[in-house]
């Protein structure tokens, strides 16, 4: 599915004395199939843009449209299931008496026999490396089980779409690894994957596209490369490391993924 | 009158309940009246927005001044119609108990529209200091009062994050009857509640790590200081009272 926020601009608190506009005119579109970053630093707007797109927001101005058909007129749940949001340190949210449970609760919701309930809760706890733990109660868990728990719990829906908010936040070097595997396994599989994070690395190793906003509005967009090494305070160490290289190795290109920028280095310094 | 003391407007719109249970004439009620009135305007509250802290007890008046107008039988019969009978008696009760009402909530509302939380919540505990020597734990209630003052906005926050969670999974808060909408708060309720309790154990770690041990020899920042004005005001209201008390 092609996802797109046209002109999105989303004002909070209107009308009181808190009021403050986090989305300034902001567009957005995600392609089948890709793998789409967004950065950019706190209170860029960033998770106020993604929650829009399975209308848990709703835009004080600007367009929703899921392969060219305005948001607002599908069936909520419908647009749920396809545009599937896990929102950030989602493991708040667990409540179930069992892994298990917890991940069946949004496939339940959409009215699937129990035998195609069974075998979603299984596929997803076992693509977020969590089949061992659904009989375990989710509040007895690690924060990182947790994580894939609730993670698998969104996954469980079958979403053609699946958006991620900060899913490392908070988690060890190890998880980003396996979060970087799930993201490959899903795209290989046509599901498309919309990664907001601070973490720029994990941005660069895995996306396709990237948008960087700032402030409510989108300051550059385009592949990692384009995108990174054009605005260098927000760049990823290994755009960094090329850079501070300057004039000196040229001939080193624009990688941006680590095994990439290694060879390339590599390369250069066999000459 | 929102620089005094919290003390003294909460023993003042204590005065003023008790004595609205004692006023029994007509006049006595103006004289409170007005004088919430003027309370109001000094107070410097847009009518508008006192108006709102009203609203949710307008049905509750309507309805009790409607019963005892309808169904009491005291006094003379005023109006007669078929099985419904309005007495005068009824029309005063009716009157006198609405009053009473709108009055205790305009006091109550004054109160708080003038007295910030964290400062209702040190005038409280000053007063129920005294009741530390019968043993009653005036500073741990009034430490639980700003406590859960304090967590409102933050559980507030929680709930709509884990709302939009479960809805992002397809939970619907809105379909069904009672039952079906109390059931589909569980995956919010559990969540919310089992957060509260480890961010209740998050605070009590951190409070003893900045020295906290309870409310022996404890001082404020910001101090409490019973003025001249303060034991004005608080004369004066209470004059009031008893002038509309004894009409």
């Amino acid at each position: 599915m092609r996802l797109e926020l046209k002109d999105m601009r989303h004002v909070y608190a209107r009308g009181t004395t808190f009021e403050v506009e986090a989305l300034r005119g902001v567009s957005v579109t995600v392609e089948p199939g890709e793998v789409l970053g967004i950065v950019g630093g706190m209170g860029s707007g960033k998770s106020t843009l993604v929650q829009h797109m399975n209308l848990l927001l709703t835009p004080t101005s600007g367009e929703v449209l899921v392969d060219g058909v305005d948001a607002t007129t599908l069936k909520r749940s419908d647009l749920r299931r396809r545009v599937g949001l896990a929102l950030q340190f989602p493991e708040a949210a667990l409540f179930a008496p069992t892994v298990g449970e917890d991940v069946a609760f949004a496939p339940r919701r959409l009215g699937l026999d129990e035998g195609e309930v069974r075998a979603r809760v299984r596929d997803s706890l076992e693509a977020l490396g969590a089949g061992h733990l659904s009989g375990r109660s989710p509040f007895a868990l690690s924060g990182g089980e947790k994580r894939r728990v609730a993670v698998a719990g969104v996954l469980a829906m079958g979403p053609e779409v699946l958006v991620l908010d900060e899913p490392t936040a908070g988690l060890d070097p190890a998880m980003r690894e396996d979060l970087l595997g799930l993201i490959r396994g899903l795209k290989a599989a046509g599901i498309s994957v919309v990664l907001v994070s601070h973490d720029l690395e994990e941005v660069a190793e895995a996306t396709d596209r990237v948008y960087v906003m700032e402030r409510g509005a989108v300051r550059a967009v385009g592949t990692p490369a384009e995108v990174f090494y054009r605005v260098a305070d927000l760049a990823p160490a290994t755009v960094q490391t090329v850079l501070a290289l300057g004039e000196a190795h040229r001939g080193v290109g624009r990688p941006v993924r680590f095994r990439e920028t290694l060879a390339a280095l590599r390369t250069v310094a066999g000459n | 009158m929102h620089a005094l003391d919290p003390r003294a407007k909460i023993l003042a719109t204590a005065g003023l309940v008790l004595g609205l249970f004692l006023v029994d004439s007509i006049a006595g009620f103006l004289v409170v009246a007005v004088a919430v009135a003027a309370l109001l305007a000094a107070s410097g509250i847009p009518t508008g927005v006192f108006l709102r802290i009203l609203r949710p007890v307008a049905f509750i008046v309507a309805l009790t001044v409607l019963f005892q107008v309808l169904f009491s039988r005291e006094g003379a019969t005023l109006v007669e119609w078929g099985p419904l009978e309005i007495h005068a008696g009824g029309l005063r009760l009716g009157l006198f108990l609405g009053l009473r009402i709108l009055l205790l909530v305009s006091a109550a509302g004054l109160l708080t529209a003038t007295t910030a939380p964290v400062a209702l919540a040190d005038g409280i505990e000053d007063l129920l200091s005294p009741l530390e020597r019968l043993r009653f734990p005036a500073h741990e209630v009034a430490m639980m009062m700003t406590i859960a003052l304090r967590f409102i906005p933050t559980l507030g926050e929680e709930a709509e994050k884990i709302t939009k969670a479960q809805a992002a999974r397809g939970a619907d808060f809105s379909q069904g009857g009672p039952l079906r909408r109390a059931l589909a708060l569980v995956p919010v309720l559990v969540p919310l509640t089992v957060g509260t309790f480890r961010r209740a154990d998050e605070l009590a770690e951190a409070m003893e790590s900045r020295g906290y041990r309870g409310g022996e020899g404890r001082t404020r920042y910001r101090e409490l200081r019973f003025r001249a004005r303060d034991a004005l005001a608080l004369v004066v209201t209470q004059l009031i009272l008893l002038v509309g008390v004894l009409a």
